[in-house]
């Protein structure tokens, strides 16, 4: 058995906060990703124009850049904020930036502009007729867009998904930056103390590693459910 | 004084596409029972008019009743929109269309397809409308495709699904764009047999087609479009055996 010198249980903690920070990073991302794949899309200038500012600021700045405006400039934005109101309404608050917050705010953003790339060519694919059905049988917006819309697209979109997944997964090891104790910042805590760089973050790797892996099993499940009537899942032989 | 409710009422309606005007003021009462079919050479306007109907198109003018009820508009900077889009949904899932291309939806089985709409928006129990659902897939002879997906059917089988489903809304009016026009000609056969059954038990139908020989034996109306006009307008035997324009008589000509 390998010992960790005592810092076993920090690495799962760490490796906890990596997922976490994760699973609600791609939440975030793809709410986000849907909602500038719609603006994209929009015909109105304006809404349109918001979207393609957003994906092209947040694809032409460093990720690592993006994460220390955010986390640092975030908290002078809120000081300044609080100060005012300090001074106009006497109203004395305090807002410290969570680091684990700042994280999901960051990743989340980052990635939304890539889901959004990813979610717009998925839109575009779903034939117009599809889309008229839904309506012609009285169907509002929102359940035509969940009953209709979504799981066709998803059939396009699930292998953006899975990619961006993957680098958004990867991507989270930037918060140690900021002061997150995910698995990487402990892992390289505990080099710096022990002189053993292997026996820390060879598992912290193997952990990345089968966090992809699995991810990866569940999207070709997912991806198998999305092609329900289309091709090769659903060949029939009588 | 209580009539009887017409189930569909388009006046004067105009739509254009940018400068140019495609319906230049089109009128057309549905009575129950009636069998209407609109004729005329592409691009005069007979789609467009049917997807006016059920506001897949915004007519840009004009007034539109379905079952006495009339839709309402309201302005706005580039001319007008539906004022109450819940009304224009509860309207629709009266006037059931079907597609030239079919439009089944492709991730879902037939059975799905033709319970989608009456278990999510007319909200009936789905043991109900399952029920409902085969007996119409036997009826236009697809119960054993149930469980098929649209792309292992053929285009025929596909559209009769698609009657099936239009059919589930049990409808005021069933709108048909060109229902045959996308099929092979010998699947088209079987199409227009389950239309005639629809037409015999006393549905009301408006049909866009170029099946002149069905729309004779069919309708109870035709409507000969030019151009975004009504040109001529009456039974089979006005319209289609004694033309009085020459341009519809070119168009009733043999082609080859």
């Amino acid at each position: 058995m390998i010992d960790l010198q005592g810092y076993g249980p920090r690495l799962l903690e760490g490796a906890m906060v990596t997922l976490e920070l994760a699973l609600l990073s791609l939440v975030l991302a793809v709410v986000l990703g849907l909602l500038t794949a719609s603006a994209k899309l929009s015909r109105n200038r304006a809404i349109h124009a918001i979207g393609t500012l957003y994906t092209t600021l947040i694809r032409g700045v460093p990720d690592l850049v993006l994460m220390m405006l955010l986390f640092y400039g975030g908290q002078i934005g809120i000081n300044m904020l609080t100060d005012q109101l300090y001074d106009a309404f006497d109203i004395d608050i305090f807002i410290n930036v969570d680091a684990f917050i700042a994280g999901v705010i960051t990743i989340g953003l980052i990635f939304g502009a890539y889901m959004g790339e990813t979610f717009r060519g998925a839109f575009q694919s779903v034939e117009e007729g599809q889309m008229e059905a839904a309506r012609a049988y009285g169907m509002s917006p929102w359940l035509a867009f969940r009953r209709v819309r979504f799981p066709l697209m998803m059939r396009h979109a699930l292998p953006g998904i899975g990619n961006n997944w993957m680098v958004l997964l990867k991507t989270t090891a930037l918060v140690s930056i900021i002061g997150l104790t995910d698995m990487v910042r402990v892992a390289a805590e505990a080099t710096k103390a022990t002189h053993e760089p292997f026996l820390f973050m060879l598992p912290v790797a193997g952990i990345y590693l089968l966090i992809a892996s699995l991810s990866e099993w569940g999207f070709a499940k997912l991806s198998k459910r999305y092609s329900t009537g289309f091709g090769e899942a659903s060949e029939w032989t009588n | 004084m209580a009539t009887t409710p017409i189930p569909l009422e388009a006046r004067d309606i105009k739509k254009r596409f940018g400068s140019h005007e495609v319906l230049k003021g089109l009128s057309l009462e549905a009575h129950k029972g009636d069998v209407i079919t609109l004729i005329g050479a592409s691009g005069s306007g007979k789609s467009t008019f049917l997807r006016c109907m059920n506001l897949l198109e915004q007519p840009d003018e004009g007034e539109l009743i379905v079952h006495n009820e009339p839709i309402h508009f309201r302005p706005t900077k580039h001319g007008r929109e539906p004022a109450d889009w819940k009304q224009v949904e509860r309207l629709r899932a009266k006037l059931s269309m079907v597609f030239q291309n079919f439009n089944l939806w492709s991730h879902m089985t037939l059975l799905e397809n033709v319970i989608e709409a009456p278990v999510h928006v007319l909200k009936k129990p789905r043991k109900q409308a399952i029920d409902e659902a085969r007996a119409l897939l036997d009826r236009v002879g697809l119960l054993e495709r149930a469980d098929y997906y649209p792309t292992q059917m053929s285009g025929g089988q596909q559209q009769r699904g698609a009657i099936a489903r239009a059919l589930a809304m049990d409808p005021e009016v069933m709108l048909f764009d060109e229902p045959t026009s996308a099929l092979d000609p010998e699947l088209v056969g079987d199409v227009l047999k389950v239309m005639r059954g629809l037409a015999d038990e006393g549905r009301t139908m408006i049909l866009v087609t170029h099946e002149i020989a069905f729309a004779r034996d069919v309708s109870s109306q035709v409507i000969y479009l030019h151009q975004g006009v009504i040109e001529e307008s009456g039974t089979p035997a006005e319209v289609l055996d004694n033309p009085r324009s020459e341009r519809l008589r070119q168009f009733l000509a043999p082609k080859h």
